[in-house]
């Protein structure tokens, strides 16, 4: 009887102490001399990251431990957050960085940490995206990604297009003469699409815009006209039978591995997740031209440090370190990011010839877009209010929804959704 | 300790047949106590309280990172009018009937011949078993690519055959057909091994007396079998079900790499998808720990209906069993004594 | 008797074909794995295994820390599988052999925590363990699992009708306390019934997805299950890496099976029949 229940006390009292020691635990990710780090795939220099994990430069005695993260990087960074114990100290955020806004307090204030005097160093619009409505630097500028058209020229050539990049740009100025010439090459090599799927279309075409969801002062926006005609060009596309509808992200590569895929609106990062990566025996045949209906950007990141971060002035010296205009410019050679920092754009980097585009200097074409990109306001609410729309958008394309009950459906969710946060 | 002495004062009566127990009874039954106890403890912990704290999480607005913000009864007035929650649960009958009707169906086809065969009998077990040990995630991805719309391999056979390309991963019917036959592969087997376990039990002479009367095998089979297997093909009914009320692992692979975990339109989108779609994706932890009750009301419904269904009072039903087992060992240990007393 | 002969063969024949459709998804697994992701692309696939499969695992071992994950789902699921076989195997064998008051209540509570879903309480659970600072480590994976209702009424079933009670009362007499009965007496007897309840348990944690998906938020320390997903989503390009992935964290769990599964099958079998 003793034995069993001294036992028993240990037993339980060894769980006890398991569940009561954690208790309260706040940790940020990684040994006391590392510095953590989270992003996506395909979001900067491997060699960068490569000096870095062996010492940040610039700051002594640390390094950095970086992780890779495939889908659903978000879900994963937020649900650390919330998990509040081995949260990464630095984490790279996406274009919806306004949506982190809400829990701005979940982040160091950069401009404390001497972001201020490097502002003068970076694109206006990109710098304002990071910084909250209260004026707290939240988010440091990573890249940007100016928008362009990717087409392959040997398809061209069977449709008997003139494959010169000016020439294709002068045959499809706009969405109009884009969808045309998207008809002659399905024509020329039947099952060619122009894109993987809808939502691309319509993600790109809302890229182009100045305006998106929300005005600054918390307007909806997402009923209006610039919104609907995105959405019916989108519509458009696939009716013409011009889209891949490819849904996922393996379907999405196997179009460009195959070949469905003859030519896309992208962004600048896309030839690496893209053709690159998915389709490396297609070397020489892609190029880059201006695409239809002028110059956008979509995508683009930032870098932020957590309020776990163990030193916050070494995430800094690293991040200012590896967003400098010299590096931004090796970021451009692997994996094809374009600098947020308009110094690195006369670097002779960016202007080599790119052989996977048949030798095509590609940095002219992403540049004028750039240069041309008319800036738009993200608010906090942009993913509720993208989130109906796209996915009724897949329901056109998947399941042959009617347009305008699409159309209707998404606005009366966005409404119930904006509603809810509070927002309207 | 805290669950006991709670709750012993309220079934003195139970154990007032044993008489020459002592007063300070509870104090000698605690090696019993303690040895039930760490399934009560773990369970308080981290079954009770979380059901009482998701009530509690469930009346508020919470990204699970910020402040939390009171709303009342807000999340499960938005969850009765919210069109994406009622498609998930018609999503989830649907997949539903569409993987347990065929997979017990081919189950008890399956256990029938599985029966009648003498040779051969370990081997097909095991291979009809290996798919319910297998792990979701990489049955998924294969499924995935054999259903895949541009190159699957079933659109390849369609395409060779002259039959036209089916969109199954991006159609509504085609994604539920896609989840449900993983489910039907997983579980075809295991529900096979549990009819052919009640098929054994069956008496040889009831076989006999039909052959006499002179019945068709079909005759024997549905008038003989499937009526005494009904107590099985019930319980599989109902592990079935419950099974199938918590699918989220394959339509979460084959659309994870999305936002949208549900494949387009929603059409793969089960109840329990959205709840970890609307807190874990959307960080809406009210509106998850509101979907989440509304998970639990259709389990409890749906027992009760299985409960009805199968009738009669369990425990005592269990007892009998047990009863009759004891009996059986007993009989079995003393034949072979005897048997090595002889030798 | 050539009657019964036919339908003996059309029985084999109709087993047969389903044993190819159980096993053919393995099969185009191996296929997938050893090929070219561009081969699997094109049209008309390939239908026989190639030549690749080593090339394609390299590649899996190079993308993400497999051995690692593996060891880590090795330790989660031994760690719950001796956990609650121990746990409970002991509730149940006091449950079947001894009457204490407030046994019938005890199990008719736990017979009733049986209708909660494990999804009810996915949020408050998940927050619960953030406040105990478990989130991303093994804590997590393991304590809550520790012990289950399913096992000990399946224990205790076993438990009833296995254990003699004789034995039991000749424990007591010699003195021993509960505790040395239950390893004197009920865990001797309860072999058969563990090894089952070890098998099913290992198994069930080493698939699972859902829970660790949810609280291994370091990417680093993934179980295989997630470690799997992960490489989908990153190397979702490299369609044949995926598969070897996949056919690399299926093999041995399907090796422990074989290993014990005519008698698991059997023990399956009659635990369905007992409910």
């Amino acid at each position: 009887m003793t034995l069993s229940r001294r036992h028993f006390l240990a037993a339980g009292s060894a769980i006890a102490a398991a569940g009561l020691t954690g208790c309260g635990s706040r940790s940020s990710l990684g040994g006391s001399h590392e510095l953590s780090m989270w992003t996506w795939v395909g979001s900067v220099n491997d060699d960068l990251i490569g000096q870095a994990e062996k010492a940040i430069p610039g700051y002594d005695g640390m390094k950095l431990a970086m992780t890779r993260i495939g889908s659903n990087y978000k879900t994963k960074v937020l649900t650390a957050l919330a998990g509040k114990s081995l949260v990464p100290d630095i984490v790279a955020i996406n274009d919806d960085v306004a949506t982190y806004f809400p829990n701005a307090d979940q982040f160091y204030d950069l401009n404390e940490l001497g972001a201020k005097d490097l502002e003068k160093d970076f694109l206006p619009w990109k710098w304002k995206w990071g910084v909250t409505p209260e004026g707290k630097m939240m988010a440091y500028p990573m890249d940007t990604g100016p928008t362009a058209l990717f087409y392959r020229t040997d398809i061209f050539q069977k449709a008997g297009v003139d494959i010169d990049p000016a020439a294709v740009a002068g045959v499809a100025p706009d969405w109009d003469a884009y969808i045309a010439l998207g008809k002659k090459l399905k024509q020329a090599v039947p099952g060619s699409a122009i894109t993987d799927n809808i939502t691309s279309i319509y993600g790109y075409r809302m890229a182009q815009q100045s305006k998106r969801y929300m005005t600054p002062d918390g307007q909806y926006l997402g009923d209006q006209d610039h919104v609907r005609q995105a959405f019916d060009l989108a519509v458009r596309v696939v009716k013409e039978g011009l889209s891949a509808n490819a849904q996922n992200s393996s379907d999405k590569n196997a179009v460009v591995t195959n070949g469905k895929l003859v030519a896309f609106m992208g962004a600048v990062w896309w030839a690496q997740l893209g053709p690159k990566n998915a389709a490396p025996k297609t070397k020489g045949l892609w190029r880059v031209t201006a695409a239809p209906g002028g110059a956008g950007n979509k995508g683009g990141s930032f870098l932020a440090i957590t309020k776990y971060c163990k030193n916050p002035k070494a995430a800094f010296a690293f991040i200012s370190w590896l967003e400098s205009a010299k590096n931004q410019a090796q970021a451009f050679l692997d994996p094809v990011l374009f600098p947020s920092t308009p110094a690195s754009y006369t670097d002779p980097k960016l202007s080599a010839p790119d052989p996977f585009f048949g030798g095509q200097k590609i940095v002219d074409v992403f540049a004028e877009s750039a240069k041309k990109y008319p800036g738009a306001y993200f608010s906090p609410y942009d993913t509720i209010i993208d989130t109906p729309i796209s996915a009724e958008l897949v329901n056109i394309e998947a399941s042959g929804k009617d347009p305008d009950q699409a159309w209707a459906d998404a606005q009366r969710q966005v409404e119930r959704e904006l509603t809810r946060a509070g927002a309207i | 300790m805290a669950v006991t002495s709670k709750t012993a004062p309220v079934v003195t009566t139970t154990t007032a047949s044993t008489a020459e127990k002592p007063p300070n009874k509870y104090k000698q039954a605690f090696p019993q106590y303690a040895a039930v106890s760490p399934f009560f403890i773990l369970f308080a912990i981290f079954g009770a309280f979380p059901v009482l704290f998701s009530i509690w999480i469930s009346f508020h607005s919470w990204d699970g990172i910020g402040q939390m913000k009171w709303v009342g009864l807000e999340q499960y007035n938005y969850l009765l009018s919210d069109v994406t929650f009622w498609k998930t649960i018609g999503n989830t009958m649907i997949i539903w009937v569409l993987s347990t009707v065929p997979m017990l169906l081919l189950a008890l086809v399956i256990a029938n011949a599985l029966h009648n065969a003498t040779r051969l009998r370990t081997f097909y077990r095991i291979a009809y078993f290996i798919p319910n040990v297998t792990s979701v995630v990489a049955i998924t991805l294969v499924f995935g690519s054999i259903f895949s719309n541009n190159f699957g391999l079933l659109n390849a056979f369609l395409r060779s055959i002259g039959v036209g390309e089916v969109q199954w991963l991006t159609s509504p019917w085609g994604i539920k057909i896609a989840i449900a036959t993983i489910v039907t592969w997983r579980w075809v087997g295991y529900n096979a091994i549990i009819y052919l376990a009640g098929l054994q039990a069956i008496s040889a002479d009831v076989y006999e007396a039909a052959k006499v009367d002179g019945a068709s095998p079909r005759q024997t089979f549905w008038r003989i079998t499937v009526p005494m297997m009904r107590p099985v093909i019930l319980f599989t009914a109902v592990t079935s079900t419950i099974g199938g009320l918590q699918i989220f692992t394959e339509s979460r692979v084959l659309f994870g790499d999305t936002n949208n975990i549900g494949g387009p339109g929603d059409a793969g989108l089960t109840i329990v998808s959205y709840l970890y779609q609307s807190a874990f994706i959307k960080n809406q932890f009210g509106y998850g720990a509101a979907i989440g009750w509304a998970l639990f009301i259709l389990i409890v419904l749906f027992s009760i209906i299985n409960w009805r269904l199968i009738g009669g009072n369990d425990d005592e039903r269990l007892t009998r069993r047990a009863a009759r087992r004891v009996e059986r060992r007993i009989a079995a240990q003393n034949a072979k004594r005897e048997a090595a007393d002889v030798r | 008797m050539s009657v019964e002969r036919i339908r003996t063969a059309v029985g084999h024949i109709v087993l047969m074909f389903g044993v190819l459709v159980s096993l053919f998804p393995f099969y185009w697994m191996v296929v997938m794995a050893s090929n070219t992701t561009p081969d699997i692309f094109s049209y008309p696939p390939k239908l026989l295994i190639g030549s690749h499969l080593f090339e394609n695992m390299g590649k899996v071992l190079d993308n993400i820390d497999f051995f690692g994950s593996m060891l880590l789902t090795l330790i989660a699921s031994l760690g719950v599988t001796v956990l609650v076989l121990f746990f409970d195997s002991l509730a149940a064998f006091a449950f079947a052999k001894y009457e204490f008051p407030g046994r019938n209540l005890l199990f008719g509570l736990l017979l009733a925590t049986f209708m909660i879903p494990a999804q009810l309480s996915l949020v408050p659970q998940f927050v619960t363990l953030a406040e105990f600072g478990w989130i991303g480590s093994l804590k997590a994976l393991i304590i809550p699992g520790a012990a289950n209702a399913f096992g000990i009424f399946w224990m205790r079933q076993y438990a009833k009708g296995a254990i003699p009670d004789e034995l039991i009362s000749a424990a007591k007499v010699d003195g021993a306390g509960f505790f040395r009965q239950y390893l004197t007496v009920g865990l001797p007897v309860l072999r058969p019934g563990l090894a089952f309840l070890g098998i099913f348990t290992f198994i069930n944690v080493w698939n699972d997805y859902l829970w660790p998906l949810i609280v291994m938020t370091d990417p680093n320390r993934l179980t295989l299950q997630v470690a799997l997903d992960q490489l989908n989503g990153i190397y979702g390009t490299d369609y044949s890496m995926v598969m070897a992935g996949a056919l690399m964290s299926v093999i041995p769990l399907i090796g422990v099976f074989l290993i014990g599964a005519r008698s698991f099958i059997a023990d399956l079998a009659a635990g369905a029949m007992k409910f």
